[in-house]
């Protein structure tokens, strides 16, 4: 079965730098703010999302990351957070916000690939 | 003739005489009027208050004598000093002692009597004596009376040293409350039970007491709890001061460093309480504090803006060199890239300029007069790369006073609103540019205004429009670092001036620079 993977990004070269990287794993779902992303992951159920951190005004991928995993509906869905903040303590942060992988700002496309794969196959 | 003999303690006793502070003062009545009495009584032509220094003797009292002072080498009365009791020499003639004394065989003395005076700790400083021409005896009620007159001078010299140490105390005294009364921390007095006795004036001011007014209330009460706990008679008063919270009597509160050193006055357990008002230290900590955050949080900022656009670079990069795409997404791609990549240098560069007007302050500004006009102007010839001038409307007055400033620096942070007003609204609406002096709190400032009719702001947009990396709204679409804002409202302070903003959202945007104008103008 095709499996279904969203993209929450605010930035649109970045979205499409995450889109090419993913493409090959399934189908591919995009959105460019928290209330779209959350949207999409209700309505879509993906597999898998890729969420920003820092989502634009002031809007933070950690709140939608809490947001999927506290709702029993979607708490299933594999969360990898993308995010240019590189320090520990953000890294924490997001795991704690139960994520299932955090990933740096700049990244591999390969990496990225790699890592989503696994998280799907775990899926 | 014999050498004269020193005094067992000599140093001593020379030491407490010079203490004493009596040689070589004026001559006092007191003293006069003692040797007066001792020649009338005795019948002789020389009587003498004589005090013995290292090599003389000098006279504090003298009657019959032209001179204050005379050697001590062939001397009577350092012999006199050297036993208890009166000293009588009947005839120096027959006396191998003085035979060939100057003071027998050039001035003619031939009976001398003479009774040591003490200083009030019982050292010999000196003589009362009697001398005569002719040789004579002294009897028992002559050797009495003689030690009765130096009763009597032993006592004034005593009273001259009470007098003294009594204006020395009193001068300490007076010193002591000076400095209570000036010191700028508070000092406080407290009994055994933790009240007030008694503080000084800057106790009283902290604590927004009336004179007196501290005396009888707690040490608790003012000083907290924490602070009362270091009433221990086994206190160390070199322990660091405490931290607490003072109490003013109005209530309020600030911060204070207590120390408290344990004293005993009078046989009575007393302590002795240094408060001082820690408010300023503690502002500055915070605002120190402060500080480190906004720059911790000014560098996480900064760290996550330079890797988003290494990211597209990095991650586009690797795509191309990795996988095959037809013509148009390679263009695609490598478009992106190549604008991802100015906008990192753009953004490197903007921060190494922000840095360097942060580090550099007023001193790495090159100051100079500079006229606002030509300002403006020059600020618009650089903008001319856009191509937007033709929407710019200028108002400039006429005959403004010219500013101190960097032009260099100012053109910079001009030219960052002005491009910011070309940028935030569409094109073909208007941008306006006008310049006034005008008096501001009882100052001449100039006001250069640029406004827009772009897309403008919300309040919350503008309450963090000169924060580091801030965009306002969905500003993809817009060019720019973050910084410009940051780096315009830096250097237009470093000129003494600030800027006002009025924005609406979907109206535009105004900002207003308010500079100092030079004050010998015109």
């Amino acid at each position: 079965m095709d499996k279904t993977i969203l993209i929450v990004e605010d930035q649109d070269d970045l979205r499409l730098l995450v889109r090419l990287s993913l493409k090959s794993l399934g189908r591919i779902l995009l959105a460019s703010s928290a209330a779209q992303g959350l949207e999409l992951v209700r309505a879509e159920r993906p597999d898998l999302v890729t969420l920003d951190v820092w989502l634009g005004k002031g809007d933070s991928g950690l709140d939608v990351c809490r947001a999927i995993k506290s709702d029993p509906a979607t708490a299933h869905v594999k969360v990898l957070l993308l995010s240019a903040c590189g320090q520990q303590s953000d890294v924490e942060a997001g795991l704690e916000a139960g994520a299932d992988h955090y990933m740096i700002k700049p990244f591999s496309p390969q990496s990225l690939g790699e890592a989503a794969a696994a998280l799907l196959a775990a899926a | 003739m014999l050498a004269s003999p020193l005094h067992p303690e000599e140093a001593h006793r020379l030491q407490v005489l010079r203490d004493l502070n009596i040689l070589d003062t004026a001559p006092e009545e007191r003293f006069d009027r003692i040797t007066r009495m001792a020649a009338r009584l005795f019948e002789v032509p020389v009587a003498l208050v004589s005090l013995i220094d290292a090599d003389r003797q000098w006279f504090k009292s003298r009657l019959g004598v032209p001179f204050a002072e005379t050697t001590r080498a062939d001397s009577f009365c350092t012999h006199t000093i050297l036993q208890d009791g009166v000293m009588v020499v009947e005839d120096a003639t027959c006396d191998p002692r003085f035979v060939d004394s100057p003071y027998v065989t050039v001035a003619g003395a031939r009976f001398y009597a003479g009774y040591p005076l003490t200083a009030p700790d019982g050292s010999r400083i000196g003589t009362i004596c009697v001398l005569d021409r002719e040789p004579r005896a002294l009897d028992d009620a002559g050797r009495e009376l003689l030690r009765d007159l130096a009763g009597m001078v032993t006592n004034e010299i005593a009273a001259a040293e009470l007098r003294r140490v009594h204006a020395r105390r009193s001068e300490n005294d007076a010193w002591l409350y000076g400095l209570l009364q000036h010191i700028p921390d508070g000092v406080l007095m407290l009994d055994r039970g933790g009240s007030v006795i008694c503080g000084n004036p800057a106790a009283e001011h902290m604590f927004g007491s009336d004179t007196g007014g501290l005396a009888g209330r707690l040490a608790c009460a003012l000083l907290g709890e924490d602070a009362a706990l270091l009433l221990d008679p086994q206190h160390d008063s070199e322990a660091p001061p405490q931290e607490g919270g003072g109490h003013r009597l109005d209530g309020s509160t600030f911060p204070i460093e207590v120390k408290v050193a344990p004293m005993c006055m009078d046989g009575q357990q007393r302590y002795a309480v240094i408060v001082r008002d820690v408010t300023r230290q503690h502002e500055l900590t915070l605002r120190s504090r402060a500080t480190e955050e906004r720059r911790r949080k000014h560098f996480t900022t900064a760290t996550h803006e330079l890797r988003t656009p290494m990211a597209s670079i990095l991650g586009f990069s690797e795509l191309l060199l990795k996988r095959d795409f037809d013509a148009d997404t390679n263009r695609e791609l490598l478009d992106i890239i190549h604008r991802q990549a100015s906008r990192l240098v753009d953004l490197i560069n903007q921060m190494l300029d922000l840095a360097r007007i942060e580090a550099g302050g007023t001193e790495g500004l090159n100051i100079g007069t500079v006229n606002v006009t030509e300002l403006v102007e020059q600020t618009l010839s650089g903008l001319n790369g856009l191509g937007q001038n033709h929407r710019i409307h200028t108002e400039l007055e006429a005959d403004l006073p010219p500013i101190a400033a960097d032009p260099l620096k100012m053109q910079q942070a001009l030219t960052n609103i002005v491009s910011n007003a070309i940028k935030y609204s569409s094109e073909g609406t208007r941008i306006d540019i006008s310049t006034a002096a005008l008096h501001r709190n009882a100052k001449l400032m100039v006001a250069i205004r640029v406004a827009d009719r772009g897309i403008g702001m919300t309040p919350e947009q503008q309450a963090r429009i000169f924060d580091a990396f801030y965009r306002a709204g969905d500003s993809q679409g817009v060019q720019g670092s973050g910084l410009g804002m940051t780096i315009f409202k830096e250097i237009i302070e470093l000129h003494g001036g600030h800027a006002d903003i009025e924005s609406r959202p979907g109206a535009g945007t105004a900002v207003t620079v308010w500079l100092p104008a030079l004050p010998d103008h015109g």
